[in-house]
């Protein structure tokens, strides 16, 4: 019980922690930057079953020398099936010629420079509306501006620092990660809203009291939901880790809940009691 | 406990729940979950035009590329515009190769008398609209002088022959050479005409005709831009791998329910309610023809998982409830070791009075109420910032971040079925087994 009440009363210094990792997560975007998928920075992304055991190095030269472009990568090759990314445009009707006897394309996906362009340009305004968005509803909900703002700035904390995750590990920003924040920004707002409305609207036992009980409400429904995604996440890698989509989805929303878990109980709990007691 | 059972089952939100249900179960296994093309397999091609077009030469563009598809032998084609200037494909079960080469380049236009070409689509000029006279159509059209001469000389004598018409090798139409044609004098202005049985008949004989003449030169030059593709075999295995990771997290969450609440009585309805949920997100997207595909996969898990955090918020808003009753009596106790605290002492005093005051107050119904409107306000946000994906769905189609369409829309569905549908009846349930009788 000390231990948690040492926890809870210094709660000013643990503000710091998520700011500082927040701050971290901004120089890795700005020195490490993020890598695009194929649906944002234009190419091929191709999955080919396999008829028999071929290595990465020499499906990448078949392909390679057959279409007659040196950037092919194969990023893996799991059950006889093999990803391969290449640059630009490929004319599908070639490509299968070249595999010919190889393996047969189960999935292509192929994405001109124009189609890209447009694809950054709405993600970036989706999240920017998405954020917008839920902004004006926290206000409504609330309807006071400092702990409006100390949920906002939890869930820009959360996004930021889930950015800088994807940045840390090389996960792409594609239009299937922009749903993981997308989600996340929903996701991370539910656990501020229950400690905002625990906390400043209850009137029930002592604010750490208050503190506590939300805290173990917040830890279960962290529980619950960062278990759900390492199951996705573990499904799709050892089971079809050609489903970029829901990998990429579950991987983002794991770092982006772990981060939520501190951005919530030390920073806008910490900002809240701040508040209150500047209101005294 | 059996007269709450009864009125549980009585409660409207239950009768509704389970109605709606069936209702949901009735339309999967009627009409089938309608799915995206990742999941059944098929093709998606993004088509860009040089330039923004009106919506009457969209419309051309579209019905000439579905004409072609068909023609070819295509079945299952959706053609669709995505604003003014682009064109989704969607082909279920066609290899994308195969259509790539029919939607880059231009129709090829033949139309032969026996074995003799007449007619090409470079030679048509324009297509001008189709007129209908009751049951009988012409579909006017001009050609190059050039053309007339040619046309003129070979169709000479042969009124009442078929005219075979080609479209990229394959036989479309077959209509009769008209006398006017068929007299050796040159005209640039033609046209072709038909009578059917009745007049919509007539309509779409013409509409077929004038798409067909049009193929050879679409008003616009277009450029495919994106290709997606999954085979019917992957699309099985991402439909095989999605259930059995939902299955895994639905076990993994009532591990995890059970381990916090000790308790068998809250898995159940916690699970009972997720399934619940899958199955009205399923039947709702069944009716509205929704698609299903992995990103809608990925809404349906986000909304299933809100509503799990809905469920611990309300159960732990009701055990506290329980724990704070409990606890009235032995609350003198632990009041001493607060005051320790020194500067906050204070204030745990002061909180402590006043929640003894509000005790009475904090029956069953108000803490359910107060569990719904942290339950409402996360829902708000959620949807707040779906709203943005939904919108370029329903204007732009799947393209760019409107592939995230479906996720947008199912977790939406979700968050509506949970707040209006289950959650209440999930309350509804913890009343029966800790209200106040």
């Amino acid at each position: 019980m000390s231990y948690v009440d040492k926890f809870l009363s210094s709660y000013k210094p643990l503000i710091a922690i998520p700011v500082i990792i927040t701050v971290i997560a901004l120089v890795l975007l700005a020195t490490n930057g993020l890598t695009q998928g194929i649906d944002l920075r234009g190419g091929t992304n191709v999955v080919i079953d396999l008829h028999q055991d071929t290595s990465a190095q020499e499906l990448q030269s078949i392909i390679s020398n057959g279409i007659g472009n040196n950037q092919v990568e194969v990023t893996s090759i799991v059950n006889q099936k093999a990803t391969v990314e290449i640059a630009g445009e490929t004319d599908a009707v070639k490509l299968t010629n070249v595999l010919a006897g190889v393996g047969t394309i189960e999935s292509l996906q192929s994405v001109g420079a124009l189609l890209s362009e447009r694809a950054v340009t709405q993600v970036y305004y989706a999240i920017a509306f998405a954020f917008l968005f839920m902004a004006i509803t926290v206000f409504i909900v609330f309807r006071e501006l400092v702990p409006s703002i100390a949920v906002i700035l939890a869930a820009l904390s959360d996004i930021i620092i889930a950015l800088g995750g994807m940045s840390l590990f090389g996960i792409p920003l594609s239009v299937a990660s922009v749903g993981a924040i997308l989600m996340l920004i929903g996701y991370s707002v539910d656990t501020d809203i229950l400690l905002t409305t625990r906390v400043l609207k209850r009137r029930e036992g002592t604010v750490n009291e208050r503190a506590i009980d939300a805290m173990k409400t917040g830890f279960t429904m962290a529980a619950a939901a960062i278990a759900s995604m390492v199951t996705l996440y573990l499904v799709v890698i050892f089971f079809m880790p050609f489903a970029h989509t829901l990998s990429q989805i579950a991987s983002v929303l794991i770092i982006g809940l772990v981060a939520d878990v501190l951005a919530t109980w030390l920073m806008n709990l910490g900002v809240l009691r701040l508040y209150m007691e500047a209101r005294r | 406990m059996k007269e709450s059972v009864t009125e549980f089952f009585k409660d409207y939100r239950v009768i509704l729940l389970i109605v709606l249900l069936i209702g949901s179960l009735a339309a999967i296994t009627i009409l089938g979950v309608p799915q995206g093309l990742d999941l059944q397999g098929g093709s998606q091609i993004e088509i860009h035009l040089e330039k923004p077009v009106d919506a009457g030469t969209m419309n051309t563009v579209t019905s000439v590329l579905e004409k072609r598809l068909n023609a070819f032998g295509v079945k299952d084609v959706q053609v669709r515009a995505s604003g003014s200037q682009d064109v989704i494909v969607d082909i279920a079960g066609v290899k994308p190769e195969e259509v790539t080469d029919l939607v880059g380049t231009p129709g090829k236009f033949e139309a032969k008398i026996g074995n003799e070409t007449v007619l090409v689509g470079s030679d048509i000029t324009t297509v001008k609209a189709y007129v209908i006279e009751g049951n009988n159509w012409h579909v006017p059209f001009t050609i190059t002088p050039e053309a007339a001469s040619k046309f003129a000389q070979l169709a000479q004598g042969k009124a009442g022959q078929p005219v075979d018409m080609y479209l990229d090798g394959q036989l479309v139409s077959s209509p009769e050479l008209n006398e006017g044609l068929a007299n050796g004098v040159a005209s640039t202005d033609v046209e072709i005409s038909g009578t059917a049985n009745s007049s919509t008949e007539a309509q779409d004989q013409a509409k077929n005709i004038q798409t067909i003449l049009q193929s050879g030169s679409l008003p616009v030059s277009v450029s495919i831009t994106g290709i997606s593709t999954v085979s019917a075999n992957l699309g099985e295995q991402f439909k095989t791998g999605a259930l059995i990771a939902s299955g895994l997290a639905l076990i993994v969450i009532s591990i995890i329910i059970f381990l916090k609440y000790r308790d068998p009585k809250l898995v159940f309805p916690i699970i009972f309610t997720s399934v619940a949920e899958l199955i009205l997100i399923l039947g709702i997207a069944t009716v509205i023809r929704q698609n299903i595909d992995l990103a809608a996969i990925a809404g349906i898990i986000a909304a299933i998982g809100t509503g799990v955090d809905d469920q611990i918020i309300i159960t732990d808003e009701i055990l506290k409830g329980k724990d704070q009753d409990k606890e009235s009596t032995s609350r003198k106790t632990k009041k001493p070791k607060k005051a320790k605290k020194g500067k906050k002492g204070k204030q745990a005093k002061t909180g402590a009075r006043k929640s003894k005051v509000t005790k009475r107050f904090t029956g069953f119904r108000v803490r359910i109420k107060r569990a719904f409107f942290i339950i409402y306000a996360a829902a708000a946000t959620l949807i707040a910032a779906m709203l943005p994906v939904a919108y370029v769905g329903f204007t732009r189609g799947a393209t760019g971040i409107g592939v995230l369409t479906g996720f947008a829309i199912t977790t939406i569905i979700g968050i509506l079925v949970g707040i209006f549908i289950t959650r209440p009846v999930y309350a509804k349930f913890m009343e029966m087994m800790y209200g106040d009788k």
